[in-house]
C-alpha cells in the first residue's frame, strides 16, 4: 500500500530525509509563519513548482482537488454561516447570513490544509516506502521504527483481506451484516474478535520470523541498497531549519 | 551437530509436559524426518532445536540442546539463529514485512547479520536458484502464491549460511504442487550436504527423501531409524500416525495371504513395485 509514483524528476532525486524535513518545515511554517498570505505563497512559489519539475502536474492536482474540494466547502460553508467572530454581512438569503470574519478564517485554514497536503503529497508521491526506510536508518534511526513503517504499509491490505474473509464467513453461517445501525451494530463483535485473536497469533508467529532472521542480533547492520547523501542535501536540510525558524521568529516579531 | 539429552519441555501455563525425555543426535549432512500425529510434540522439539525453547517460549526445561556446539540455554537466540535456520508453516507470516520485494526480503536476514554489501547479490541470487524463484525477483513477497511463499521463506533462512535446517510442517498450508516444488527444493538442498532435520506429516515424499525418520508420541521418541523400518512399523498406525499408501496395500495383501514373505512391507512406488512383482499374477487372480 504505497501513494508512490514511479518518476526521475527534480524531488526523486533529493534523499527521503531532506523531503521529510521539508515537509515538516512547510507544515510547521503554514501554521506559524508571519502573515496570513505566507501557506499560499509557499505552494504558489514552491510547492507547485516544485511537482511541476517532478513531473507530477496532473496527479498532483487531481489528489489535491479531491481532497481538498470537499474540505473546503464545509470549512467556507460552516465558518462563513456560523463563526462567532463574524460580525461583517457579506450578504444575505432570507434569515442566514454569510460573514466576512469567517469566510476570511476559512481562507486562511483552507491555504494551510492545501500547504500541509501540498507538501505531504509531493513527499509520498516522490518517495518509496523501502527508501523513506532507508534514509531513516541512514540517519540513526533505530529498527523497529523502520519496521514499523514498512509493516504498517504492507500488512494493512493484508488485514483487509482477512477481514473481508472473515466477513463472509460469518456471512456464510447466517449473519446479518447489512441493514439499520442496531444490525450492523450487532454483527461486529463476531467480525472483529476473530480479527482481533487471528492478529495475535500472527503477532506471535511473525516475531518467531523476525528471530529467524536475526533482527535482534547486536551485529552492526549493513544495507543490500546505498542511498547517496551528498553535502548538498545535508546544506539544504540545514537551510530549510534555519529558514523557518527565522520566519517562524519573524512570525512572532510581526 | 544436534545433540539432544534428556529433554523434557512443558508450556507456560500447561498441565502436561509437550516433550517427555526425549534424547537424539543429528550428524552433519543428515536429512532427518520427525513424523507424528497432531499435538505429539513435533512443533516443540522443532523450537528446542533452535533455540526458540528456551529463549522465545519460557516454559520449564529440563535436559539440554546442544546446536553445532553451542548449548541452547546460555547462547542468545541472536547467535543460535545464525547456526540453526527454522522454517515453519504458515507461509505468510514468515514474510517479515520491512521489505517491499522478494530480492530485498531475502536480504533482510543478510542485513541484520551485517553481511557486506559486496556479499550479498550473489549469496542471494543463489539462494533463489536453489528454491526456484529467481524469476519473481522483484514481485512483492505478498502477491506470490502460498508454495512460493513457503519457498521464499526458506531461501531467506538459506541466505543466512545456517548449518542445521529445521523445517516445520512446511507443506502444511500447500496445495500438492507447492508441496511437490519445495520437497523438490529440500531435496536439492540435502544432496548438497545439508543437515535438515522436518517435521512432516507427508509420508510418502518422506520415505522418498529422508536418511532416517524419528516418530514421536506423546512427546516421546517412539521410533528412530531408516525410512523403511520406521514407516512399514505396525507401531505408526497405533499412534495415529498412518502410513504411506504402498505400505497399506502391501500390508492388505500380506494379511490376505497373497504373500508369505517376512521381508519390510514397502514405503516407496519403487518398493511396492519390488514387494508386488512376484505376486502379481496371485493378486489379479484372487
Amino acid at each position: 500500500m504505497t501513494l508512490y509514483i514511479p518518476g526521475d524528476g527534480f524531488l526523486y532525486r533529493r534523499h527521503p530525509v531532506t523531503k521529510l524535513v521539508f515537509m515538516l518545515c512547510v507544515a510547521f511554517l503554514a501554521f506559524l509563519g508571519p502573515g496570513r498570505w505566507t501557506p499560499l505563497l509557499i505552494f504558489l512559489a514552491a510547492l507547485l513548482p516544485l511537482a511541476l519539475f517532478s513531473g507530477l502536474v496532473r496527479p498532483y492536482g487531481g489528489a489535491l482537488w479531491r481532497i481538498l474540494a470537499p474540505l473546503a466547502f464545509f470549512l467556507f460553508v460552516l465558518h462563513g454561516l456560523f463563526n462567532p467572530a463574524g460580525r461583517t454581512v457579506l450578504f444575505s438569503v432570507g434569515p442566514v447570513a454569510v460573514k466576512l470574519e469567517g469566510v476570511v478564517f476559512a481562507a486562511l485554514m483552507t491555504s494551510r490544509l492545501l500547504c500541509v497536503l501540498g507538501a505531504s503529497l509531493l513527499f509520498v508521491f516522490t518517495t518509496p516506502p523501502s527508501a523513506l526506510m532507508l534514509g531513516l536508518a541512514q540517519h540513526g534511526a533505530p529498527p523497529w521504527l523502520t519496521y514499523v513503517i514498512g509493516a504498517t504499509l504492507q500488512i494493512i491490505p493484508h488485514m483487509r483481506a482477512r477481514a473481508a474473509a472473515i466477513t463472509a464467513a460469518q456471512q456464510a453461517r447466517g449473519l446479518e451484516t447489512t441493514g439499520s445501525l442496531r444490525v450492523r451494530a450487532r454483527a461486529l463483535m463476531p467480525m472483529v474478535t476473530p480479527l482481533v485473536l487471528s492478529s495475535l497469533v500472527d503477532a506471535e508467529e511473525r516475531a518467531i520470523a523476525l528471530e529467524a532472521r536475526a533482527f535482534r542480533s547486536s551485529r552492526p547492520k549493513t544495507s543490500l541498497t546505498e542511498l547517496a547523501d551528498p553535502p548538498v542535501e545535508r546544506v539544504a536540510r540545514q537551510a530549510c531549519v534555519v529558514c523557518t525558524l527565522l520566519l517562524i521568529g519573524a512570525g512572532q516579531w510581526l | 551437530m544436534i545433540r539432544v539429552e534428556g529433554l523434557t519441555y512443558t508450556y507456560p501455563f500447561a498441565g502436561q509436559p509437550a516433550l517427555r525425555d526425549v534424547s537424539l543426535t543429528v550428524a552433519a549432512g543428515e536429512f532427518v524426518a520427525i513424523v507424528g500425529a497432531n499435538d505429539s510434540g513435533k512443533s516443540t522439539l522443532c523450537y528446542a532445536l533452535t533455540g526458540y525453547i528456551p529463549h522465545h517460549f519460557h516454559g520449564a526445561m529440563l535436559g539440554s540442546v546442544q546446536i553445532a556446539g553451542m548449548d541452547s540455554r546460555s547462547t542468545p537466540l541472536a547467535e543460535l539463529v545464525t547456526v540453526a535456520g527454522l522454517v515453519f508453516q504458515n507461509p505468510v507470516n514468515q514474510i517479515s514485512g520491512a521489505r517491499f520485494t522478494v530480492y530485498e526480503e531475502v536480504a533482510f536476514g543478510l542485513e541484520n547479520l551485517g553481511a557486506p554489501r559486496a556479499e550479498m547479490a550473489a549469496r542471494i541470487d543463489e539462494a533463489l536458484a536453489l528454491v526456484g524463484l529467481e524469476g519473481v525477483a522483484d514481485r512483492s513477497p505478498y502477491a506470490l502464491s502460498g508454495g512460493q511463499q513457503q519457498r521464499l521463506a526458506l531461501a531467506s533462512i538459506l541466505t543466512m549460511a545456517p548449518q542445521v535446517l529445521v523445517l516445520d510442517e512446511p507443506t502444511a498450508q500447500l496445495d500438492p504442487l507447492g508441496s511437490r516444488d519445495l520437497f523438490a527444493a529440500i531435496h536439492r538442498l540435502s544432496r548438497r550436504g545439508a543437515t535438515i532435520i522436518m517435521a512432516e506429516h507427508k509420508l510418502e515424499w518422506i520415505a522418498r527423501f529422508a536418511d532416517r525418520v524419528i516418530a514421536l508420541a506423546g512427546g516421546q521418541v517412539v521410533l528412530d531409524g531408516a525410512p523403511r523400518e520406521v514407516l512399514a512399523s505396525p507401531l505408526l498406525e497405533q499412534h495415529a500416525i498412518g502410513r504411506t499408501r504402498f505400505t497399506q496395500v502391501a500390508a492388505r495383501a500380506r494379511a490376505l495371504g497373497l504373500t508369505s514373505s517376512d521381508a519390510l512391507l514397502p514405503v516407496t512406488l519403487e518398493e511396492a513395485v519390488d514387494f508386488f512383482r512376484p505376486i502379481l499374477p496371485k493378486a489379479i487372480n484372487a
